[in-house]
């Protein structure tokens, strides 16, 4: 039968053509939806860049989950990671700069370091906690991250006193422009690089595809399955830095309160998923934490109570990863 | 006299209380193409995977070229000189034509950490070119090509170091008569260069004119090692059975008439890419062959009669006027379907055989309340395992632990335990052996004969002429003309109509 054939090159090009045209669009019509029901309140361009600055937090947080989620795992402890990271970069900033002159040139900097590497260190040894159980225990990553959830969040209120950590409001320069954009920026840049200029990113789709046969070819899958859950759990503590910066405070809650941070950053990293057929994993979950995030912009703006505003996210979601995830006929999913 | 290139010493492998490889010692020499032939289960992979670092070695060794090795994985293998090209499907998707190929030897393009992701897309480009696949591109996901090109992409990945060995698994019968004819280049560049080409194939005349020396192995245990030039097939097929195969392999009736008594009839069946207004009946008691290249539409006939075709238009219609567009009414109205694709399409791998055997009748074992008897389930699938001797602990024996010709065999006993009165076989005999292959041949004419109707779907053109009433030959998605039973039809007059 005469069917039309593209080469390699037609391919690829009309692949990300699709998938970049498919995201534009999305983000368009999220916003055009919302701003013909509350023209007044939402849609403004200094709107759109609140919101755009808003989905930044996740975006971190979601491109390092990729890597686990892209290896068939799960994590559910992204909320009680943030949560411990955040509190354990504040301490850290709060206690460097307390032990140096004030005002000195090297408290801010020293502050700085403190809330970065505090947060940053805390999320990738909780990755590291994660992994090394995971492949140790062997049992679906979704039970063992449930079960750590509470342990972190209890970790958390521990070190927190039970009481809410506020960072000092000289180190917020991360949670507004240019700091939040150069950080998510250097966040994207990196995992892009590690994905594709390092053996990681090649074994992180290898044992995503078919764990018998990469382990076949010598890959450590179990080593690399904890690299994951550390290269995930460094970019949740940015996401970390990000959100104490963004909204200066974290209360450590404990009774599985943080499975509410879980949502975002797993819903852009779906994204992520749904695009990655189109070669441009990191770049969907950009936009899709954009679109989430004029979705959340635009339900404030229209003042609907939480409950509505939950049931309609959770349905738009749904339908905009069903529209967008190309699955053939016959594929199986799971 | 030739050089050695390996020695297999005492070489020992079991799954449980199953002896996969018992005891087996031969040598390979340098600068051959080395066949390895048994009937299925007689432990040719097993050898092949514990030489490429698959499985591990119970016992004994291997020497290559004089020091033994142990290879812990393929990559340790490949790092020793020996590499594998498999039946099933060898690349991974998500990566790209590149990663496949240099999977497990990305250091060579790593340097401080940092892959050049350019350099090792020139290398991959500069191998595809030299091997003739020069439309494959390097940078393109391996997913947006067809099975037939990953496995010219394996090739290129298997031999592009020179390896001292390059086992090649039963590949040939996953490929087209072009694809074959590639890989049969590269085992005599492969040769020509000195090294050794380890050959496992079911395709006896295959053997006979692309080997230098046969290696028979049964039950897991050494038989002979001759040299092809001084044996026949029938030569072989003693040797891998044990003893002479006698009786006829293929139908011996000529001049039987097909009964008048339609039983299913296809009109204008057509799905989108594949099939175009493909119409045709089929009579009781009757075997229908379609014939055809492996991507003229044919496998698709076989899925789109079944109800398992996405998009299918046109009818497909039983005697009593039932139309058949889902696979749930197909099996309920008494229609089997084996698909080509044996291990991801037709037999649940994590199972065991009584659980893959009782599938599709759980119904009839059920009891008035719906509740499943165990013991019922073990008899029955019990009874039509032994029926069709498949080589087994007992039927609780995980599928995944036979070879492919067991693992048809189960998916026979699944639709003969179903008592089907119209089945569709999609390449019944790919990948097995001479023995099994004639008990389906025999099994198949005894169903004939009760009245049962059969359309088989074979890429192998004398399995065709010597099993089937009438043949139907498929081109780019059409049928391309018909021919009847006849003592005097050859390949060529099929191939005529193919190509």
């Amino acid at each position: 039968m005469e069917t039309k054939t593209m080469t390699a090159d037609q391919k690829i090009f009309s692949g990300q053509v699709k998938g970049y045209g498919m995201l534009i669009f999305l983000v368009f019509l999220s916003w055009l939806i919302f701003k013909l029901i509350t023209p007044g309140n939402f849609g403004s361009g200094e709107n759109m860049l609140t919101c755009f600055q808003a989905s930044l937090l996740a975006t971190v947080g979601a491109i390092g989950f990729y890597f686990v989620m892209v290896m068939g795992m799960f994590d559910f402890s992204i909320g009680a990671n943030i949560m411990l990271s955040a509190i354990v970069g504040c301490i850290f900033a709060t206690r460097i700069m307390g032990g140096m002159a004030e005002g000195s040139s090297g408290q801010l900097f020293g502050g700085y370091a403190g809330l970065i590497l505090g947060a940053l260190i805390t999320g990738a040894l909780v990755g590291l906690i994660n992994g090394l159980l995971y492949v140790t225990l062997r049992i679906p990553s979704m039970i063992v991250t449930t079960g750590l959830a509470l342990i972190y969040e209890s970790v958390a209120n521990f070190f927190a006193g039970g009481s809410s950590q506020v960072l000092p409001s000289n180190l917020r320069a991360l949670g507004r422009m240019p700091g939040n954009i150069i950080l998510a920026a250097i966040a994207f840049f990196v995992a892009y690089f590690i994905l594709n200029y390092t053996k990681i990113g090649t074994y992180t789709y290898a044992i995503g595809s078919n764990e018998f046969v990469a382990k076949n070819m010598g890959i450590n899958v179990r080593k690399y399955k904890v690299l994951a859950f550390v290269l995930s759990g460094a970019f949740l503590g940015l996401m970390a830095v990000l959100t104490i910066s963004y909204s200066s405070s974290m209360l450590a809650e404990t009774g599985m309160s943080s499975m509410s941070r879980n949502f975002v950053p797993t819903m852009g990293c779906f994204f992520g998923m749904a695009f990655k057929k189109y070669g441009m994993p990191l770049q969907a979950i950009v936009f899709g934490e954009l679109i989430i995030n004029i979705i959340f912009f635009g339900f404030i703006a229209l003042g609907a109570p939480t409950a509505i505003q939950d049931v309609i996210t959770g349905l738009a979601l749904l339908i905009i990863i069903t529209v967008t995830t190309k699955i053939e006929k016959g594929e199986i999913v799971k | 006299m030739s050089e050695v290139r390996l020695q297999v010493v005492n070489l020992c492998k079991s799954f449980g209380i199953t002896k996969a490889v018992q005891n087996v010692s031969f040598n390979i020499n340098k600068g051959e193409v080395h066949a390895l032939i048994g009937e299925n289960g007689s432990g040719k992979s097993t050898l092949t995977n514990m030489l490429t670092g698959i499985y591990t070695i119970d016992s004994g060794k291997f020497i290559l070229d004089g020091k033994e090795i142990h290879p812990a994985n393929q990559v340790e293998a490949n790092n020793e000189g020996v590499s594998i090209i498999v039946q099933e499907q060898g690349t991974l998707s998500g990566l790209t034509v590149a990663d496949n190929i240099f999977l497990g030897h990305e250091d060579m393009f790593v340097k401080a950490g940092v892959k050049n992701t350019v350099a090792m897309h020139k290398k991959a480009a500069q191998l595809l070119e030299e091997y003739g696949f020069g439309r494959i591109k390097p940078y393109a996901m391996i997913d947006d090509y067809n099975f037939e090109d990953r496995k010219l992409v394996e090739i290129v990945k298997a031999t592009y170091f020179d390896p001292k060995i390059v086992v090649i698994d039963e590949t040939t019968t996953a490929l087209s008569q072009e694809g074959r004819e590639e890989l049969y280049k590269h085992m005599e560049r492969i040769k020509k260069q000195g090294n050794t080409v380890i050959f496992i194939s079911h395709d006896l005349p295959e053997i006979l004119d692309k080997s230098d020396t046969i290696t028979v192995l049964r039950d897991g245990v050494y038989i002979d090692t001759v040299k092809s030039a001084d044996v026949t097939e029938d030569d072989l097929k003693k040797l891998m059975v044990g003893r002479e195969v006698s009786g006829a392999y293929y139908r011996t009736d000529y001049d039987e008439k097909i009964s008048d008594e339609v039983v299913l009839e296809a009109k204008n069946l057509t799905v989108p890419g594949l099939i175009e207004d493909v119409s045709f009946k089929l009579h009781k008691g009757e075997i229908l062959g379609f014939g055809g290249l492996s991507e003229s539409g044919m496998h698709e006939v076989g899925k789109a009669v079944f109800g398992a075709s996405f998009d299918r238009t046109g009818e497909v219609k039983l005697a009593d006027g039932t139309q058949i567009n889902d696979i749930p009414t197909a099996i309920n109205h008494s229609i089997a379907y084996t698909s080509k694709n044996r291990d991801s399409e037709s037999v649940v791998m994590n199972q065991g055989i009584g659980d893959n055997i009782c599938l599709p009748s759980l119904k009839e074992l059920a009891n008035k309340l719906g509740f499943l008897s165990g013991k019922k389930m073990h008899d029955f699938s019990d009874k039509f395992a032994k029926e069709m001797s498949v080589k087994m602990v007992n039927v609780d024996q995980f599928v995944s632990d036979l070879s492919g010709g067991n693992k048809q065999k189960v998916v026979l006993a699944r639709w003969i335990g179903k008592d089907s009165d119209i089945l569709v076989l999609d390449s019944p005999t790919r990948g097995i052996d001479i023995k099994v292959k004639q008990d389906i041949y025999q099994l198949m004419d005894k169903m004939r004969k009760s009245g049962k109707s059969i359309v088989m779907i074979s890429e192998e053109l004398m399995e065709l002429i010597g099993m089937c009433d009438r043949i139907i030959i498929m081109k780019d998605g059409k049928i391309n003309g018909e021919l009847a039973r006849s003592r005097d039809m050859d390949e060529n007059t099929l191939i005529g109509k193919m190509v």
